[in-house]
């Protein structure tokens, strides 16, 4: 499904060829406010998770607050980092990932939280800031699905279910890991975040087509 | 740190995580199939152990390709290499680690062990608990503010700081009969604190203690017994209220603690006719009073309006209006009523004086002349001359009335008469011509 034609300017007399264009070019600057304005929520959130993570590794303790701490990057299931080809797939393609990965975050979150509420149980703040990541999450995979819906581009094809809380638990054997875990979880919702906000842009500098 | 013995190493107090199903992750330590990398072990997992103890631990590499071997590992704790005289290679795959008199843990979510490769990289981890049991909370208090709720403080033991996370769980029951219950609001008025908001039983005594539990074990306080009400107190009574001044905190309340209640509402002054020396002092009893089925006594203050000092009215018994007087014309006062509840539910004991109501104010009549002094509410400390005439006074109707049928005779009567003479006193003054000073003018008028 591709995106709508965008109309073009007449030339010499010459009408537009596609009949829908009328309708087209009254819905553009709709969607155009509309990734603007998810554009904007997926900085803002892309701030909040900067300070999550910083929240997060200084309640560990060090070495994770440490420059030099370089734990192994645990794949997680359901959820990977944004792969190297990311930046070169089509825009839409990109926002697709990008909205899935947002759907499978929550869950993760989730899982994080709860385990940070037995081994930080005064750390109201984090646990909060782990909890609004989630639903936050959420709302803005909704509104990057609700733009691919609107520019045509939406998945037609069946959705992939969001890996459960259970079955992506990241429920380690001991505190160490489980500590890296949510590390790890912490930092690929940042990255999804900015990849989201990376994406949202270039569609608002290339318009909606 | 000087390798040690091995000490006693504490079975952690905290029970594994539950398993949840489908686990799909990769858990650091178990081989990653095909990855290439070496991965290990560290024995013992999130250990607990006591200040001052000795730990041995073990970080065994499971090799791929095979051939990895203990040699070039290195421990960390909390990011900190360790001396490597404290590290021994106890065979080709495993390198042990011995640390004695361990210092409490620098966070609760516990001292982060790892095991590094040569190059840096991280193996295993584990977590340590170092610290000390929970010591017995003490100093419990208790209070309600409206004898529904009830909301307790207390002070962890003697030492506090255990350096592990210490879970504190308010406990009560009714004492004779009833199970445990558990306080769910926690935090309320102070980090040690808990708020039962309702449910709770009138008198009959309920027993409270805290429970303090971490890793490392549990302790349990005396137990508190008390009546919810004989631990009311408003709320500018509680502990924790910014302007408290009458509580003697820490300490606990003891049982048979006195009662307060919010001051007396809908205070009103006003002026008694044309009487140039008097007020009226009405208002409305506090609404709790009907609550508590308790009576009450007030107590009256006024000044004059550019003064700072009060006057005050003692033991106005369990009525609600006063006169004030042997004021001065035509000035304005302030006028303020407070109250103590006394006899609640039946006992004879005497509460605390509530906070003065809200000012308010009235100005007496203009007059030539001040009027004399007495009322039906003395000033303490007033005006000497009028005070005693005034309880003279009383006395001598209180006893006509008693043997001289004169029933009707009241002090209303005396302030009737009163007016009245003031008023044939002006009448007889302008006929005379007695000008405002109390000289003679020129008038003519009848002869005395």
């Amino acid at each position: 499904m591709g995106f709508p034609d965008r109309p073009r300017a007449p030339q010499g007399g010459q009408k537009p060829k596609d009949p829908q264009a009328d309708s087209s070019v009254s819905l553009l600057p709709h969607l155009e406010a509309k990734i603007r304005q998810t554009h904007s929520l997926a900085h803002l959130l892309t701030k909040y998770a900067e300070q999550l993570l910083q929240e997060y590794v200084q309640l560990q303790g060090d070495p994770f607050g440490l420059p030099s701490f370089s734990p192994p990057r645990l794949p997680v299931a359901g959820l990977s980092a944004p792969a190297p080809s990311h930046a070169g797939l089509p825009v839409h393609e990109r926002l697709r990932l990008d909205a899935a990965a947002l759907a499978a975050l929550p869950p993760l979150l989730d899982v994080v939280r709860r385990r940070q509420a037995e081994l930080n149980p005064r750390a109201q703040r984090l646990l909060r800031r782990l909890e609004d990541a989630a639903r936050q999450a959420r709302a803005l995979g909704a509104a990057v699905e609700a733009l691919l819906a609107a520019l045509g581009a939406a998945n037609r094809g069946p959705r992939a279910e969001p890996p459960t809380a259970t079955a992506s638990a990241a429920s380690a054997a001991g505190v160490f890991p489980a500590k890296v875990l949510g590390l790890r979880v912490c930092g690929l919702y940042r990255e999804w975040l900015s990849r989201t906000e990376g994406d949202l842009g270039q569609l608002l500098a290339g318009g909606p087509a | 740190m000087p390798a040690g013995r091995r000490g006693p190493a504490a079975q952690s107090a905290r029970r594994p995580p539950p398993l949840l199903p489908l686990l799909l992750l990769c858990v650091l330590g178990a081989p990653q199939a095909g990855s290439g990398a070496d991965t290990a072990v560290i024995s013992p997992q999130d250990p607990t152990l006591l200040i001052g103890s000795s730990l041995l631990a073990t970080c065994s590499v499971h090799g791929d390709p095979p051939g990895a071997t203990a040699e070039g590992l290195y421990w960390t704790l909390n990011g900190r290499r360790l001396p490597p005289e404290l590290s021994r290679v106890l065979n080709a795959s495993t390198l042990a680690l011995a640390l004695a008199n361990l210092n409490g843990s620098r966070q609760q979510s516990g001292d982060n062990l790892v095991c590094h490769a040569r190059d840096g990289s991280i193996l295993a981890g584990s977590c340590l608990y170092v610290g000390l049991p929970p010591e017995k909370p003490v100093n419990i208090s208790c209070w309600s503010k409206n004898m529904k709720d009830l909301t307790c403080r207390w002070t962890p033991g003697a030492h506090g700081e255990t350096f592990l996370h210490t879970n504190y769980s308010l406990k009560y029951k009714l004492r004779w009969y009833g199970q445990d219950n558990t306080c769910e609001e926690y935090h309320t008025v102070g980090p040690h604190s808990c708020h039962i908001p309702k449910d709770l039983a009138l008198f009959t005594p309920y027993e409270i203690w805290v429970e303090a539990t971490n890793r490392l074990g549990s302790a349990r306080s005396d137990v508190l017994t008390l009546d919810i009400l004989d631990v009311v107190r408003s709320p500018q009574k509680q502990p924790g209220y910014p302007h408290s001044t009458e509580n003697t905190w820490p300490g606990h309340l003891p049982l048979g603690s006195p009662v307060t209640t919010d001051p007396p509402p809908d205070v009103h002054v006003s002026r008694v006719g044309g009487l140039e020396d008097q007020l009226s002092v009405r208002w409305v009893s506090p609404p709790a009073l009907k609550d508590f089925l308790f009576q009450a006594k007030y107590q009256i203050r006024y000044r004059v309006e550019d003064s700072v000092d009060w006057k005050v009215v003692d033991d106005v018994s369990n009525q609600t209006s006063c006169r004030l007087a042997g004021l001065k014309p035509g000035t304005v006062y302030f006028v303020q009523v407070r109250c103590n509840p006394f006899g609640i539910y039946g006992s004879k004991k005497a509460g605390i004086w509530s906070e003065w109501s809200h000012p308010t104010a009235a100005s007496t009549p203009r007059s030539e002349r001040s009027g004399p002094g007495g009322g039906a509410c003395e000033p303490r400390g007033g005006e000497p001359s009028s005070g005693p005439v005034r309880r003279e006074l009383k006395q001598f109707l209180g006893w006509l009335k008693k043997h001289a049928y004169c029933s009707n005779l009241s002090f209303r009567l005396y302030d009737q008469w009163r007016a009245w003479m003031q008023k044939s006193h002006k009448t007889r003054n302008q006929d005379e011509g007695i000008l405002p000073s109390g000289r003679r003018g020129t008038a003519r008028g009848p002869a005395r």
